[in-house]
């Protein structure tokens, strides 16, 4: 579970992101004042807490979640929170008089950023969401809390079965520094990939 | 005034603490290269950037193209309507720098005009050959100079088929080596019948390429003329006061 976790929750984190960056940058009134309270609230408060809200706290107004989607709930919200700032600071490092020479060969402002701006930012910002995509890989060991059987999870049913922690808690710590390493490469092959535009 | 191209009347901006601009007017015929001087501060890029509503003026009207602007409060399908009729190059040359030489110059001609792929190309290469840098269209901003990065510019402005093109300070960014480049780009775009409007502090390109001088100060034109007469013959006490320090230092 902790694959499927991870990959569901950090695609959507990253269009929720996206959007909450986007509406920052262009200053659209009112929704950029509701990007700002959703960044603040979900980076003031500790991510095992907005689990347990979800999914012990919901059912006591009769909102009822199921483990799983309540994980991806709470993952990608909390991601997405973290990754609209780094988002936003990287469409805020794209040279603005790009934006005016856009203007200026008749572009609109969804031209501008769709095809100039947002590129450029997402090149930048891949690195450090590149970053937040190993440590979501091992926040969703507290999945664990809320009854999601995600690797660490099975691992500690195993270890009630078998008493052997240290060598069990040990190799799950392993897998996960497979899954990261194997990340970690990806991330390398993905900067080449992107490429920097002759730089 | 049959080939009145331009007519700016009454163009007033301010910021925060000041007037810096007041009461601006100035008429451009068409085929007419102008060259806006005077010293730093005196509002040339502020009114520049005002009349291609890359600002917006407090008051102030403009006619184009036989259409009248409102400079204040353009609505946005007559900025479009100005935006395709005119280019404008940048002092930091602001290229796309996700995108080629190329790219750079086709880019408004596929997305703004709809142009097929082919054409556009077939268009952006023949613009680089005129500033030649044929050579360089694959080539992406952070891979040329300055001086190729600002003909890339002006091929971009050129795209158009734009009845006017705007400089800023084309060549304030350049390494002194570089700006002859640029220089003579646009002075064969001058040859060529285009009409310019230029803030430049390159005094031999207000001499010899440029029609008319309009030197400006504190928001306000100072003096107009032709510019031979300009250089030889200033009216103005303050306009050869400003001559004489630019000689002096040259």
């Amino acid at each position: 579970m902790t694959i499927p976790l991870t990959v569901i929750s950090f695609a959507i984190a990253m269009v929720i992101a996206v959007v909450t960056a986007l509406v920052q940058f262009a200053g659209i009134r009112g929704l950029k004042e509701l990007a700002r309270f959703y960044v603040w609230v979900v980076r003031g408060t500790p991510l095992l807490v907005q689990l347990f809200v979800v999914f012990y706290g919901l059912p006591n107004i009769g909102i009822l979640i199921d483990p799983f989607p309540a994980a991806v709930l709470v993952f990608s919200i909390n991601e997405g929170a973290y990754s609209a700032e780094t988002i936003r600071a990287a469409l805020e490092a794209v040279p603005r008089g790009q934006m005016e020479a856009g203007e200026c060969v008749g572009m609109t402002y969804l031209q501008i950023i769709r095809r100039i701006v947002l590129p450029q930012a997402l090149r930048i910002a891949f690195p450090p969401l590149s970053n937040s995509l190993i440590a979501m890989v091992k926040d969703t060991s507290l999945a664990a809390n809320i009854t999601v059987t995600e690797m660490f999870m099975a691992t500690q049913r195993i270890v009630a079965r078998t008493y052997e922690p240290l060598a069990l808690y040990i190799e799950v710590g392993i897998i996960y520094l497979i899954f990261c390493t194997v990340l970690t490469k990806l991330q390398r092959v993905g900067e080449k990939r992107l490429g920097t535009y002759g730089r | 005034m049959a080939d009145d191209l331009l007519r700016v009347n009454g163009l007033s901006k301010s910021f925060g603490n000041g007037m810096v601009i007041q009461d601006f007017g100035l008429s451009v015929d068409k085929g007419d290269v102008i060259a806006i001087l005077g010293p730093s501060g005196a509002g040339k890029t502020t009114m520049l950037r005002c009349v291609s509503f890359l600002e917006r003026a407090d008051s102030g009207t403009m006619i184009f193209d036989g259409k009248e602007y409102s400079l204040s409060s353009p609505s946005r399908h007559d900025v479009l309507e100005f935006r395709k009729k005119t280019g404008f190059v940048f002092q930091n040359y602001n290229l796309f720098l996700n995108r080629t030489a190329l790219g750079n110059v086709t880019e408004g001609l596929i997305v703004a005009r709809k142009m097929s792929r082919k054409d556009a190309e077939e268009k952006g290469m023949e613009l680089l050959s005129r500033v030649g840098l044929q050579d360089k269209g694959n080539s992406y901003p952070s891979e040329l100079s300055g001086g190729q990065q600002q003909r890339v510019a002006i091929a971009r402005a050129m795209a158009s088929d734009p009845l006017m093109i705007f400089f800023d300070e084309p060549t304030s960014a350049l390494d002194p080596e570089l700006t002859g480049e640029v220089l003579s780009v646009m002075r064969k775009l001058a040859e060529d019948g285009m009409t310019m409007l230029v803030v430049t502090h390159e005094m031999g390109f207000a001499r010899n390429v440029s029609d008319r001088v309009v030197f400006m100060e504190e928001g306000k034109v100072v003096e107009e003329a032709p510019s031979e007469k300009f250089f030889s013959s200033p009216e103005k006490e303050r306009t050869r006061e400003f001559l004489s320090t630019i000689m002096n230092q040259n």
